[in-house]
């Protein structure tokens, strides 16, 4: 008597790739929205904390023309280390301190001709009663970092003054909503 | 694509996936690792005078017409003094209210125009002064000066 073979199931043990490629698009999706492309971060830098800034208001400051400035401490690399500031101390060496715009770093003796570029890329069109001269209307937003000497910061906005531009704002760091008040 | 509900045998074209997995795989590895989240900022006008440049100011009157706040820096220590007049002040809550009180001073002898110079000297932490400035706009005082180069404390 012959035997009946019996029939063979093939099972089919493919992976269902579909909720994973969803799970990763969503996950894309959270990544490049959160991340942060803009040239300002050019800059590792942290901002002082300050509750009564005002938020930035980025309908507004389309219509404006904006150079923003960062006082940053000068970053490790081949042949220059900090090692105070590397141990988050307040360095108080000159030389370590830079301005930097759209990433590329200027001292106190070359940042002057980068200003007076940029003012009379955008001068106002009449001259300014109270100045007696024509005027920049660029805003220029200084950045500077939490340790930053003041002597800097106030270098810098004297030498926006001596370019034209008046249009100063400084930037902080909203703090959350805990430690407001502290 | 996600909510398909057809079968392989409904499906005579199937599409491979694995590439395209890949390529999102890499971009999420891209994005994760160069993420940082979006730090709150904002900022304070410090819209420079038109008609007057940078300048040594000497106080005459024996009546102050400003809120003068020197801060020093301290080498040896590692940290600011704060002075207010011949007072050393400490506590951020001590200076908040001396600012209310000079300033209402002020207010008071007719003269709510009245500047908060910040005297600093160069190597004060600007930390230590955006503080002051941010106490100063918490008491919605507008005009707010920077002076450079306070002389060091007796």
């Amino acid at each position: 008597m012959k035997k009946r073979k019996k029939a063979v199931v093939e099972e089919s043990v493919m992976c269902n790739l579909i909720a994973m490629v969803d799970i990763m698009f969503l996950l894309l999706l959270f990544f490049m929205l959160g991340a942060d492309m803009g040239q300002r971060e050019l800059a590792e830098l942290v901002l002082p904390k300050a509750d009564q800034v005002k938020p930035e208001d980025k309908k507004a400051d389309v219509k404006d023309v904006y150079s923003t400035i960062n006082v940053h401490h000068r970053y490790e690399e081949a042949g220059f280390t900090c090692a105070i500031n590397k141990a988050n101390g307040v360095c108080r060496e000159p030389d370590h301190w830079r301005y930097a715009i759209r990433g590329r770093e200027y001292t106190q003796a070359d940042i002057l001709p980068e200003l007076q570029e940029a003012a009379a890329e955008a001068m106002e069109t009449e001259i300014d009663p109270k100045a007696g001269q024509l005027l920049s209307r660029r805003k220029v937003l200084i950045r500077a970092d939490l340790s930053a000497p003041f002597g800097d910061v106030n270098k810098l906005i004297e030498l926006c003054g001596q370019a034209k531009l008046y249009k100063i704002e400084v930037a902080a760091a909203q703090p959350p909503p805990d430690e407001i008040g502290k | 694509m996600a909510g398909s509900s057809m079968g392989d045998e409904d499906n005579p074209v199937a599409i491979n996936v694995t590439p395209l997995i890949d390529v999102i795989f890499c971009l999420c590895v891209f994005f994760m690792c160069s993420f940082r989240f979006k730090q709150l900022e904002g900022k304070f006008d410090t819209w420079l005078p038109k008609d007057k440049g940078n300048k040594n100011t000497v106080i005459q009157s024996d009546m102050p017409k400003e809120v003068r706040i020197a801060l020093f820096w301290d080498k040896v220590a590692g940290k600011t003094i704060r002075r207010m007049g011949d007072r050393e002040v400490r506590s951020d809550e001590e200076l908040q209210n001396l600012i209310r009180d000079a300033y209402r001073d002020l207010v008071l002898a007719n003269h709510p125009d009245a500047p908060v110079t910040i005297d600093a000297q160069g190597a004060v932490p600007w930390n230590e002064v955006m503080k002051v400035v941010n106490m100063c706009k918490r008491e919605k005082i507008e005009k707010i000066e920077f002076a450079l180069g306070a002389p060091p404390p007796q």
